[in-house]
């Protein structure tokens, strides 16, 4: 019975419709999981395409079976006679155990197969061109999550060696970023998740499915993106208070913009000539420099938080958005979104619930005006803005 | 102790220290009865209690998304409003409103008096009620729960969830807990033990197979929460750390515990309602289950599968891909007995003459609803695609299709097929139409929706999204159709209060409203307090059907008794019933002391215990009955004069 439905033309057009339908209206949907982007979503995508259209197939046998039943059976009390009383019928019930079993039997072979897939690496080494100098990097990143941002950590010269189980106190790192990773496009890039608090989860749907990130484990996932491109990301485990914003985003791009941005990211900031700035830093070394870092100016031994890090702010302004991925650092045009910044920077919890009270989150930190001019003018030294289409790429709204 | 037993309700009692309280019509009655009818009752009346608080929880969780940035509640409310919705709805609505099925009529329907042991029985309700109160008496004592239902550590340790909220959760869980261990092990003694002559396992009506299955995985499944529940208050409480991996803890502990609780939990709910429909989809087919072994042993097979299951709920959590591998295929082929269960309801009903009456709407509404979650259920089990799909909203879809379209619906249809039982009359059949009508509707607009928004990647649990991620119109359409639920339950509280008052005054209604089938219904409608005349001898599965038709020589039904004549009159007297007890209450009276001593100081603990320990004493020396209760007056072990043949006269008392 069902693969004759299946021939049925008309069906198929219904189903694809509603295929259609549901990722249709998803036109600007950047999270949605129906349009991959990469291998590993991709082969996901193929898994589930089909076996939701075998569900869809069933749930029509069971409707068109329950609407038959509404009209042939009902009581129209033209009939007083007692329906035939049959108690059952073993071939019957023989016949939809096995059908059921046979095709689950199939998908299976199926899952299996794409579940292998998802756990297979094949990652070549991506060269890096910095100053002339040629690096093979294996490409891995370290994905640390936190209340409520995530941390990428970069090994150029790989992770053999560096101690991952106690999150809160990892080795230092080439490059350290917060809630935006880098990585080149058309590479597989393996990750290393972990995180120094409660568990938490990394999902980009376009490149791949999700992975907890749990405090005390080292849990293996890969990304690759077909394209350059920016693909947004929302931790899909419960973390407490603020985690509805906690999100990021990969920016896959082209191997040589990727070796430029290696290039710069390994660049420590440099003391601003300013005096605002030079202002500005002064209140970061008073006040920010407890929990952030800022290579070539402090070091990271350590902040006085309960995850024991806070975002690494060397190249703060290469990135395109900060709080846990929910703030754009630019308007569309480029130009900084100065309003929100100093928002931010006037009263965070305001902005962004916390419990800056419990050393989870940044607190307000009580400056005043000018002072709040003063670290937006130093923070705007740390690092060079992204190309435009990368920023407006990355507009969460 | 007299000092605590009104003197009026009191028989003189040479034989113990403490005497027992007398039955009456008041509310001393309730609070001291060990008739599991009105325990059932009481169940019933707290479930629904906390179906409506859920339900308010509910409400305002979808007020909260109708909008994206919504501030109906604040980040830090809407956690407490969505672990406080999950909590109430799994262990103070939906289980409790199951067990008030299963204590009205499993006795009923094996032939029995009453429960094996009937003051533990009262003692599950008021440990459950204690447990209830105890849970929800956090909003106004520092905070509720807000770590989700599921509570995974560390996120639940006292660093990152500093409220009291999640001590609340540990310790009235852990009392609700108490109360299912004590009623599970209460009635599958009784299933096993307290059957009719002639009440084989294979004559059991398959609402009774379903909930032995049931109590089955309670008993071996509440332990492990226990133990899990431990494991948190210690944490919380006094410093342990079972799940702190700086110092040899794993965080992954806690999600094992819980799931291998969890999901035997929702076979523990969806059963009972899988086992009421199997009894009205037949009646009102007017047409025997079909394939009745199958739909026993497809349930057990459910009940023993349920156990291989659980770490689907964790495909991303980091366990590796073999484990993730054997779960994908075990929970693939637990569909199987459940597709097995739906086809064969739509042979039941396929060649019946089926009377769509309220009860059997919900039936269908189960067998359609129930479908649609099934499906999806399978759309997860493939492990990748689940690695998509997990802590989205096509998850909430999912599982809101089972709890709501497959459990909701189920105990719905049970409510309105059971009502005549207990109250004595019917509840209106065109309100009850209506009532599942907008029920349906609501219920689709609600959780429909959210398949498209997990599928478009909005994430559980979030307190907000932003615009431009495609989730503003179905988030209001699912709004819309929260408040279309919303008005469905009140239609069903009017329909309740119409009916109650149009049957003051009036005669109960006659005793076998649905032409039903099975035993619970030989007895006149409300139930008397003392079940059956006679304990009836049992010849076959639909045993009271059997006795109202048979079949003439060419093989067609014909009716061979009116049920007035099949049905008792509930006339016996002086029929020897368990007393009732003060103990039950006493004892669970003590329990919120307990809970809020450990949480908030040592010392209230002492009048808690106190009082545990008082009752625990006095139920061991209070009499075992009550000697002039007319013990020996009635032969209620009688029977051997009833025969099974269908064409006999009602048995006379």
């Amino acid at each position: 019975m069902i693969p004759k439905i299946l021939r049925g033309t008309g069906l198929t057009a219904l189903v694809a419709g509603l295929l259609t339908f549901l990722t249709g209206c998803a036109a600007d949907a950047e999270l949605d999981t129906l349009n991959p982007q990469g291998p590993s979503a991709r082969s996901i995508d193929n898994l589930f395409d089909p076996v939701f259209y075998v569900a869809v197939v069933v749930f029509i046998f069971v409707f068109a079976g329950t609407f038959i039943i509404w009209w042939r059976f009902r009581d129209d009390h033209s009939d007083e006679e007692f329906p035939h009383q049959f108690h059952g019928d073993t071939r019957l019930e023989l016949a939809w155990t096995i059908v059921p079993t046979l095709i689950l039997v199939v998908i299976s072979v199926f899952t299996l197969i794409t579940l292998r897939g998802l756990n297979e690496t094949e990652a070549n080494a991506v060269t890096i061109e910095v100053d002339g100098a040629v690096t093979q990097w294996e490409p891995e990143v370290v994905v640390v999550g936190q209340q409520w941002w995530w941390e990428f950590r970069y090994y150029l010269n790989g992770l053999d060696g560096v101690d991952l189980t106690d999150a809160r106190h990892l080795p230092p790192a080439d490059i350290v970023t917060a809630n935006q990773m880098v990585i080149p496009a058309g590479e597989e890039i393996e990750l290393a998740i972990t995180s120094r608090d409660v568990i938490h989860s990394f999902w980009i749907p376009a490149l791949n499915g999700k992975k907890d990130a749990a405090p005390g484990r080292v849990h293996p996932w890969k990304l690759e993106a077909d394209e350059p491109g920016v693909y947004f990301g929302q931790c899909t485990e419960f973390c407490g208070l603020s985690h509805s914003r906690m999100r990021m985003q990969v920016v896959a791009v082209t191997p040589d913009d990727f070796s430029a941005w290696v290039a710069e990211q390994l660049q420590p900031a440099v003391e601003p000539q300013a005096a605002a700035a030079q202002r500005g830093m002064e209140i970061y070394q008073s006040q920010c420099a407890r929990c952030h870092v800022v290579d070539g100016f402090n070091d990271g031994s350590g902040a006085d938080l309960v995850a024991n890090a806070a975002p690494n702010l060397t190249h703060l302004m290469s990135r395109t958005t900060y709080a846990g991925g929910i703030f754009n650092m630019y308007e569309p045009n480029g130009s900084l979104d100065r309003t929100q910044l100093e928002a931010w920077l006037r009263d965070s919890p305001a902005e962004k619930p916390a419990y800056a009270e419990g050393r989870r989150g940044m607190p307000a930190m009580g400056l005043d005006e000018g002072q709040i001019d003063d670290v937006v003018a130093y923070l705007t030294t740390l690092g060079r803005a992204p190309a435009l289409d990368i920023i407006a790429a990355t507009e969460v709204e | 102790m007299t000092a605590t037993t009104p003197v009026e309700d009191v028989v003189d009692q040479p034989l113990g220290v403490y005497t027992r309280p007398r039955g009456g019509n008041g509310w001393r009655d309730w609070v001291t009865t060990v008739d599991h009818k009105k325990i059932g009752i009481l169940y019933g009346v707290a479930a629904l209690f906390f179906f409506v608080v859920g339900g308010i929880e509910a409400l305002l969780i979808r007020l909260q998304l109708a909008t994206p940035n919504g501030t109906v509640l604040g980040a830090d409310m809407y956690n407490q409003v969505f672990t406080m919705h999950g909590v109430t709805m799994i262990f103070l609505a939906a289980m409790p409103l199951s067990a008030a099925f299963a204590n009205y009529l499993i006795p009923l329907q094996i032939g029995a008096r009453d429960v094996a042991f009937p003051r533990l029985n009262a003692l599950s309700f008021w440990v459950f009620l204690a447990g209830g109160i105890v849970l929800n008496l956090s909003w106004v004592l520092g905070g509720a729960p807000d770590g989700g239902w599921f509570g995974y550590a560390p996120n639940t340790g006292i660093v990152f969830s500093p409220s009291p909220g999640m001590d609340f959760y540990a310790l009235g869980l852990q009392i609700t807990g108490v109360a299912s261990l004590m009623s599970s092990i209460n009635l599958t003694v009784t299933i096993l033990n307290m059957r009719a002559p002639g009440m084989t396992l294979f004559r059991m009506p398959v609402f009774t197979w379903m909930m032995l299955v049931t109590q089955l995985l309670l008993v071996f499944a509440m332990p492990v929460i226990a133990v899990a529940l431990f494991l948190l208050a210690f944490s919380r409480l006094f410093g342990a750390r079972f799940f702190d991996p700086s110092v040899g803890g794993d965080a992954l502990l806690w999600q094992h515990l819980f799931w291998i609780f969890g999901h035997p939990e929702v076979y523990i709910l969806i059963l009972p309602s899988f086992g009421i429909i199997s009894e009205v989809i037949p009646t009102f087919s007017r047409k025997p289950i079909f394939g009745y072994p199958f739909m026993v042993f497809s349930g057990i097979a459910i009940g023993f599968m349920g156990w291989g299951v659980w770490a689907h709920h964790m495909f991303v959590s980091g366990i590796g891909p073999i484990s993730v591998a054997a779960f994908s295929l075990s929970t693939m082929f637990i569909a199987v007995p459940t597709g097995v269960k739906i086809l064969n309801w739509m042979a039941t009903m396929w060649g019946g003459r089926i009377k769509f009456s309220a009860p059997m709407l919900f039936a269908v509404g189960v067998v359609s609803m129930f479908t649609i979650g099934g499906l999806s259920g399978v759309t997860h089990a493939i492990s990748p695609a689940d690695t998509q799909q997990t802590d989205t909203y096509y998850i909430v879809a999912h599982f809101h299709y089972v709890i709501f379209g497959g459990i909701i619906f189920g105990l719905f249809a049970g409510l309105y097929f059971w009502w005549p039982k207990v109250f004595g009359h019917m509840l209106s059949d065109l309100i009850g139409k209506v009532n599942f009508w907008v029920m349906l509707v609501g219920f689709n607009l609600t959780f429909g929706p959210m398949h498209v928004l997990g599928l478009q990647g909005m994430s559980r649990r979030i307190d907000s999204y932003s615009p431009g991620f495609g989730f503003e119109l179905w988030n209001m359409v699912s709004t819309i159709g929260s408040f279309l639920i919303a008005l469905s339950i009140a239609i069903f509280v009017v329909n309740v209060i119409m009916s109650a008052m149009r049957a003051r005054g009036q005669a109960p209604c006659g005793p076998d409203p649905w032409d039903a089938r099975s035993l619970e219904w030989l007895t006149p409608n409300p139930t008397p307090v003392h079940n059956f005349d006679e304990v009836p001898v049992v010849e076959s599965l639909d045993e009271f059907w059997h006795r109202k038709y048979g079949t003439d020589d060419d093989g067609r039904v014909v009716r061979v008794a009116t049920a007035e004549e099949v049905c008792e009159d509930g006339s016996a007297v002086g029929v020897h019933l368990p007393s009732p007890s003060f103990w039950p209450i006493v004892f669970a009276s003590g329990l919120p002391f307990i809970a809020l001593g450990l949480i908030f100081n040592l010392w209230l603990t002492v009048p808690g215990g106190l009082l545990v320990v008082m009752a625990i004493y006095a139920w061991i020396f209070e009499p075992v009955d009550d000697p002039d209760a007319a013990h020996g007056d009635h032969d209620d072990h009688g029977g051997d004069e009833v025969t099974a043949d269908t064409t006999e006269e009602a048995p006379v008392v």
